[in-house]
């Protein structure tokens, strides 16, 4: 039965993306293309909505908790949501070989990544938010914004292209250049995901490329595995998930690298 | 924050995006629960309807802040999000492929 496996697929990948900090469309694209037998343009397009679901779930909780720079994010989502909705265009003129093979690339970098930081994937500061109900944040004012809309830019244009959030860009760039708040950062990125998402889901819905019976079960499954990923994470040590997260990439990104060998075999 | 703003304007927002997320989710699950008794075209309808609604939720969202902004009389980002809007729309013309 496909529909009760994308609804578990979902739930895992939600779960596991809400207890890490990283968006579960990095797993979900790959499993979809390479075990449920559609292309990876379909893929893309279908986990896109599941990231929008999480995103819309998460940053409410962010709004509320008045974590989120609405302005600053609003400015930043002109270049995401522009570079996100030009890729998702070019990508209907793309090779499949080609999605496949930056997909994979993109897998390996960010399993690297992680593991060169030592398994820290989610700052501290981070998941403070989880425990104080009315964060205190420091005054600030956002710097650098030529930098971080460049930056945007190309967060949004990944995001187009495979169907990622894009955080790992926009947080770093908001924080470090910036000069916002780490915790602000978070919550900013996380809304930003959203209309970046929906720019791209958009282009691809009216090309045909998103499955609404594969995105429907999958999103139901992300939507309850992300709240309670929510709201184990302060009780559970990450540590040892983000290990299995990265085991999971690095299969993924092999098997992708194998089925794209066996093509030109 | 980067400028002084009110707090309902965060709680407005945030409840654009809760009622989006939740009613995506019911929607979406009733298309499977109907899908489990019957196949066709009147469960994929329903679910159609949702991943729409899920879509259209951050579309909604700018378009909230556009307007509360200007109500605000912030001008400046009453226009930003009117050029995200414009974006978010362009996508969905050019979308139209042959493909």
């Amino acid at each position: 039965m496909v529909t009760a496996l994308l609804v578990i697929l979902g739930f895992f990948a939600g779960l596991l993306g809400a207890l890490t900090g990283i968006g579960g469309g990095v797993l979900l694209t790959p499993i979809l293309a390479l075990h449920f037998d559609i292309t990876i343009r379909q893929a893309i397009g279908t986990s896109l909505v599941a990231v929008i679901t999480t995103s819309a779930a998460s940053s409410s909780v962010h709004l509320q908790r008045h974590t989120t720079d609405i302005r600053l994010g609003m400015t930043l989502e002109l270049a995401t949501a522009f570079g996100a909705a030009v890729t998702a265009y070019l990508v209907g003129y793309f090779n499949r070989n080609v999605l496949e093979g930056l997909f994979a690339g993109f897998l390996l970098y960010s399993a690297i990544t992680i593991l060169t930081k030592g398994g820290k994937v989610k700052p501290l500061e981070d998941e403070s938010a989880f425990i104080v109900d009315e964060a205190v944040i420091p005054p600030y004012e956002p710097k650098r914004y030529p930098l971080g809309l460049a930056a945007s830019l190309v967060a949004g244009a990944l995001s187009g292209l495979l169907g990622i959030g894009g955080g790992p860009i926009k947080v770093p760039v908001m924080y470090i250049f910036m000069n916002v708040p780490l915790m602000v950062a978070t919550a900013t990125s996380n809304f930003m995901i959203g209309v970046t998402a929906a720019a791209s889901a958009i282009v691809y819905y009216r090309r045909g490329d998103i499955l609404v019976e594969y995105a429907a079960p999958l999103a139901v499954g992300v939507f309850v595995g992300s709240l309670l990923g929510a709201r184990l994470a302060p009780r559970i040590h990450t540590k040892v998930v983000v290990y299995l997260l990265v085991g999971v990439m690095f299969y993924l990104a092999g098997h992708l690298i194998l089925h794209l060998l066996r093509g030109w075999l | 924050m980067s400028e002084v703003r009110e707090p309902g304007f965060d709680r407005i927002v945030a409840l654009v995006l809760r009622v989006g997320a939740f009613s995506c989710f019911f929607v979406m699950l009733a298309g499977l629960i109907v899908g489990w008794f019957v196949s066709g075209r009147i469960p994929l309808g329903i679910e159609r309807a949702g991943v729409l609604l899920m879509l259209a939720t951050p579309v909604v969202r700018v378009i909230v802040a556009c307007f509360l902004f200007f109500r605000e009389k912030d001008m400046k980002y009453g226009w930003i999000s009117l050029g995200v809007l414009v974006i978010l729309m362009l996508g969905s013309v050019f979308g139209i492929g042959e493909h």
